[in-house]
């Protein structure tokens, strides 16, 4: 099966990787910045345009990886959906709830597969706590907290940096955990929220969020673009006879480079060194997907990450909790 | 020597205070009162000291201080008496379970004219007194936000019983930080958001886990776990821990964090040996200093009042489901 790259940064790279090693074909990768495509279409002898829209109709395409920023989604999904490709997208799904659901029925009225990246739903790690939870280790959850975050990321043309269109680490960043914690925990009652957002003497923000879940579970979700350097992944689970504790600090490879001169950081990607990658994995569930199989991650809990992610934006900014 | 009364061993702190006692050279630990006969009577056995069951007789014998260990709920009548009997006063944290009792503590010591401290030892852990002094020559420029936590495992008793204790975890264990975070930056909190409940223990009256968001003057913003969610398999008691933001970085204190892991087949667990340095010697040291001085200790009985205002805040917060202001009182 062809597939399409669409954005051809840090993220695109991964997925074309990925998509290669679980048997698709990458056919030609797309991108606004001509260098980058080529670069990637050249390790992946595919063809490289600056056409991003074009790619959507191409006949020999039969999926398109979206990695490109947040409020572009929507457009390549529409597009993609209309010409009958499956579509695998970089998460958040779209920039708002509104557009969730207009990429939503765009696919299932044109019955094409929508699969959206929230890739801590395989990560070993998490998949491990959960499991552990499951087993009723900790005996009944009451409190769960996570952490995510480190160096403010730039991205092609800053655009992490700018809000509106990413929105910033609460939105960007953190949907991963309110992603896991829909996922482990179930659906989320209410959301208060608080950032600290500066772009003096650096741009940087740390967002503290609480989500109170309908079982009762509080989950406290902390997250940083504040951090001088790296990245790091914090969680824990509380309950009524243990507690489950993980910190990517503490695991068996750290690697601490330095900035390349003149450019800013990039997006870092966590490593877990382990047998299958959890990008794979989920490559491997877009695949089995599009051959019949049930996914472990919806479009509907895309779209609900995004809702939790919009309501912590809202409590930020008026200070009062957010029911959803 | 400062001769010194130990009020009620109904808080386990009260054992620490007391070793603290036995061990400092201007301290005469001269003897134990509690309302629990039994229990008053062990400790003074423990520490070879005399017990005396009648509280007049026990004020009345010519003490110079008095450490008050008591259930939260009994702190003011407690402070009341020994203030009038003249005795300077160490109480334990929270200094009370709500604003009214902690303002009257700090009224009735100001009246007697005693000194009157609130036993916060994390002013006294060297790690955080080391992060105090870094932030203090700005070494981490503005402070913008901060991350905190002050987690426990379950102590059980009064302190799980609203009657005695006022409140649960939210109460026992935002008090520290709330101090900290206060002697930290000279600033005071204003506004607060709380999520908590009875998460974890089964048959209980108070919260075991409670979720703040906390605002300080000048809008810096921080969040705080109390809780009670150390299992009782956890290698230590719990933590207090701060990640605080600021300007020029990054400053990640783990306030407890001098440890050896310790792997013993016979425990049947692995557990942590604290290497550090003994923060409740310290505060009795420096309550000792105090009454020797004619001074206030290190954190005073106001200090205490202000982070009952921010319990008493979050309560109130957790109750309506919206932001609470902390009203501070006048003193």
């Amino acid at each position: 099966m062809n597939v399409a790259i669409i954005g051809c940064g840090g993220m695109g790279r991964m997925h074309a990787q990925m998509a290669a090693n679980s048997g698709f074909a990458i056919k030609v990768c797309a991108d606004l910045n001509q260098a980058k495509a080529a670069e990637l279409a050249r390790d992946f002898g595919a063809e490289a345009t600056t056409d991003c829209q074009g790619v959507c109709g191409r006949a020999e395409v039969a999926a398109v990886a979206i990695n490109t920023p947040t409020p572009t989604h929507l457009e390549f999904i529409k597009l993609a959906a209309q010409h009958g490709k499956h579509i695998f997208c970089e998460k958040p799904l779209a920039r708002t709830e509104q557009e969730c659901k207009e990429a939503i029925a765009a696919a299932r009225d044109a019955g094409v597969k929508l699969f959206t990246g929230h890739v801590v739903r395989y990560f070993q790690e998490f998949e491990t706590i959960k499991q552990q939870m499951d087993a009723g280790v900790v005996g009944k959850p009451g409190f769960a907290k996570t952490f995510r975050g480190g160096i403010s990321p730039a991205g092609e043309g800053n655009w992490f940096r700018d809000f509106e269109k990413s929105g910033g680490v609460i939105f960007d960043c953190l949907i991963h955990d309110f992603d896991w914690i829909r996922y482990a925990f179930g659906d989320v009652e209410r959301v208060f929220s608080q950032t600290m957002r500066r772009s003096e003497p650096e741009v940087m923000e740390y967002a503290l969020v609480t989500l109170r879940m309908k079982s009762g579970v509080i989950a406290h979700v902390i997250g940083s673009w504040a951090h001088p350097s790296g990245f790091a992944v914090k969680a824990e689970v509380c309950g009524s006879k243990g507690m489950l504790h993980f910190d990517s600090n503490d695991t068996s490879i750290q690697t601490n480079l330095r900035e390349t001169p003149g450019e800013g950081p990039g997006v870092i990607v966590p490593g877990s060194p382990v047998d299958v990658s959890p990008y794979q994995l989920e490559w491997e569930d877009f695949k089995n997907w599009l051959e019949g199989a049930t996914p472990r991650v919806s479009p509907q809990d895309a779209l609900e990450a995004v809702r939790i992610a919009e309501a912590a934006l809202k409590s930020a900014e008026t200070g009062a909790p957010v029911t959803l | 020597m400062a001769k010194i009364g130990v009020m009620s061993f109904a808080h386990m702190h009260a054992y620490a205070y007391a070793e603290a006692l036995k061990s400092l050279p201007n301290a005469d630990f001269a003897g134990v009162w509690d309302d629990d006969a039994a229990r008053g009577e062990a400790a003074a056995k423990l520490y070879g000291v005399p017990f005396t069951a009648d509280m007049d007789a026990f004020l009345g014998g010519g003490l110079d201080g008095v450490i008050i260990t008591s259930e939260n709920m009994k702190h003011r009548a407690m402070v009341e008496k020994a203030a009038a009997a003249g005795a300077w006063i160490l109480c334990e944290k929270p200094i009370a379970p709500n604003t009214e009792d902690a303002a009257a503590i700090v009224a009735a010591c100001k009246q007697a004219k005693v000194g009157l401290g609130t036993a916060f030892p994390c002013r006294f852990i060297p790690a955080l007194t080391q992060v105090k002094d870094q932030l203090d020559a700005g070494g981490l420029g503005a402070l913008y936000a901060a991350s905190c936590t002050n987690n426990g495992q379950f102590p059980g008793g009064w302190f799980a019983d609203e009657a005695l204790s006022g409140g649960g975890a939210t109460m026992d264990h935002t008090v520290h930080v709330a101090d900290v975070l206060r002697w930290f930056t000279g600033k005071e909190f204003t506004k607060v958001y709380c999520e908590n409940g009875n998460l974890l223990r089964e048959g209980i009256n108070t919260d075991d886990i409670g979720a703040l968001h906390l605002e300080m003057d000048g809008g810096l913003v921080v969040s705080h776990i109390a809780s009670w969610n150390r299992p009782q398999s956890f290698p230590t008691w719990g933590d207090v821990t701060m990640e605080l933001v600021g300007e020029r970085g990054v400053v990640n204190v783990d306030a407890f964090n001098q440890k050896i892991d310790v792997y013993d087949d016979e425990a049947g667990k692995g557990a942590w040996a604290y290497w550090g340095g003994d923060p409740n010697r310290s505060l009795v040291n420096d309550f000792i200093a105090a009454i020797h001085e004619g001074r206030e200790p290190a954190a005073t009985g106001v200090d205490g009042l202000r982070a009952v205002e921010v319990t008493e805040a979050a309560y109130a917060s957790a109750k309506s489901g919206a932001m609470a202001e902390v009203k501070r009182l006048a003193i």
